[in-house]
């Protein structure tokens, strides 16, 4: 036998890779985004479906063209386009791939956050999301064994220069959008959530000494008050209500720039959030597990240094304590990934470099969120709505015909 | 010498074909890959296990040809 090594020299190009995203997330929290969710490729993919959904989706509050997602996308093309690497290619179960990216959005926005999210949480000391990780260990592992017995979504071919561009050219118009949004000449048909809102238990939208919604209400000793004088959410609710998530973002600027420095790390160091766990699991490598090794580590040293760091189980930002809700909703998040042959992240990054398969999945990603919001199935702070655990089963289902339908005769 | 064509499939299929084939202990292999982070991380493990590797690329896709060094 020759030499083997499992753990070669490219672990430490993409543990510096998740270092820096761990701790750019971390600084992105500092400059204003929403606690642990300085960069969740789940949280911000539903933003910008919120600001299309809207009040009509339930998503007032998670209204935001984010525009970390549209650098990293567009960080994939230019690293693509800089090394010969874009290619524009398509065509391997396009249907079934939306499906994945639809489960994968759904389920995340169960536990309240993807893959990447999973470990800047865990890096800021919410301890629930080793639930969530455990889950994915879970869901890569089972999704490890329809791999060994065929498992494959098909080959994809080469297309057309129109057919790759497509989600480059997407996110070039919510681009534009959010320029336009920015310089206070928002479209009519865009929601976004007011910047520093927070929502009361009773529904009430407060923005500094401003009471935005109800219409007329104001407030009164820290009370939101109806004009007809009754009370809507008493002081101690205003007091401990928590903010809108659309409503947190750093700068637009900042966020753009460093999506594209991030997207270009990410394209170039082939940065995964799930491919780690599944080399070891399935191929006994080691090399892509540092990526999620240096995201953990660069988001626990960055938030310390910023002070954001809480360790503990309650009063985590965008976060509940349903333990095994945590779990079960990473277990399908995670087997979704395996299935769609990586993250969310590499999704994103993929469409960016030519993949009209990874920009399906990140569309069925879109539609994801709108379901899962439009149907409350989406987690609060508070923990599952009801009908979280009929739709994991469901999901799940979902993903072992999947599973089970492509399998490949091997030879 | 033996051929594994990987070219339009997911991660980590390429790696596994690759990883099968290697499996018999061949002295020589070529991969064919169509994507740059297949042929990065099929690169990565044929260096691993122990091969010199050369990628010659074509025009719609990469050749990666290892010996046992």
């Amino acid at each position: 036998m020759a030499k083997h090594r499992a753990i070669g020299p490219s672990a430490w190009i993409v543990g510096a890779a998740g270092l820096i995203i761990g701790v750019g997330a971390a600084w992105l929290v500092n400059q204003g985004n929403p606690g642990n969710m300085g960069l969740c490729i789940a949280c911000f993919n539903r933003d910008i479906t919120g600001a299309f959904g809207g009040a009509w989706a339930n998503m007032g509050g998670v209204a935001y063209l984010r525009p970390e997602i549209i650098g990293l996308l567009f960080g994939g093309t230019v690293a693509a386009l800089a090394t010969r690497e874009f290619r524009p290619r398509g065509g391997s179960s396009v249907l079934l791939r939306f499906v994945l990216g639809f489960i994968f959005m759904v389920s995340s926005l169960i536990f309240l956050g993807c893959t990447v999210r999973a470990w800047l949480r865990l890096g800021g000391g919410d301890l629930n999301a080793l639930y969530g990780i455990t889950g994915i260990v879970v869901g890569v592992s089972v999704g490890a064994v329809f791999l060994k017995q065929g498992f494959n979504l098909g080959r994809a071919k080469v297309m057309t220069p129109v057919t790759g561009w497509v989600g480059t050219a997407i996110m070039a118009i919510l681009l534009v959008l959010a320029l336009m949004v920015a310089l206070g000449n928002s479209p009519g048909f865009l929601t976004t959530t007011p910047a520093g809102a927070k929502a009361t238990a009773e529904g009430a939208v407060v923005q500094g000494d401003t009471v935005l919604k109800p219409e007329g209400a104001t407030l009164v000793d820290g009370a939101v008050v109806a004009e007809d004088g009754t009370v809507i959410s008493p002081a101690e609710s205003v007091e401990k209500a928590p903010p809108m998530p659309g409503g947190r973002r750093a700068p637009l600027l900042i966020s753009i720039v460093a999506g594209l420095a991030l997207g270009v790390v990410a394209q170039r160091t082939r940065f995964c959030s799930m491919g780690g766990i599944r080399d070891v699991v399935l191929v006994r490598r080691f090399d892509l597990l540092f990526a999620v090794i240096g995201l953990l580590v660069g988001a626990t040293i960055a938030n310390m240094a910023f002070g954001q760091y809480n360790l503990g189980f309650t009063g985590q930002p965008v976060a509940h304590t349903d333990a095994l809700g945590n779990f079960a909703a990473m277990v399908v998040a995670g087997l979704s990934a395996l299935m769609l042959g990586g993250c969310p992240f590499r999704q994103v990054i993929m469409s960016g470099e030519g993949d009209a398969d990874a920009t399906v999945a990140v569309l069925g990603m879109f539609a994801g969120a709108l379901a899962a919001h439009r149907f409350v199935i989406a987690s609060t702070g508070a923990g599952l709505s009801d009908t979280a655990w009929p739709a994991l089963a469901v999901m799940l289902a979902v993903l072992l015909v999947i599973a089970f339908v492509k399998r490949e005769r091997l030879a | 010498m033996v051929e594994v064509d990987a070219r339009g499939l997911s991660c980590p299929l390429p790696v596994m074909r690759t990883k099968k084939a290697l499996d018999a202990g061949p002295d020589a292999l070529v991969v064919l890959v169509d994507s740059g982070t297949a042929k990065a991380n099929v690169t990565n493990m044929l260096a691993d296990e122990g091969y010199s590797v050369t990628v010659t690329e074509e025009p719609d896709h990469s050749r990666i040809e290892a010996h046992r060094s």
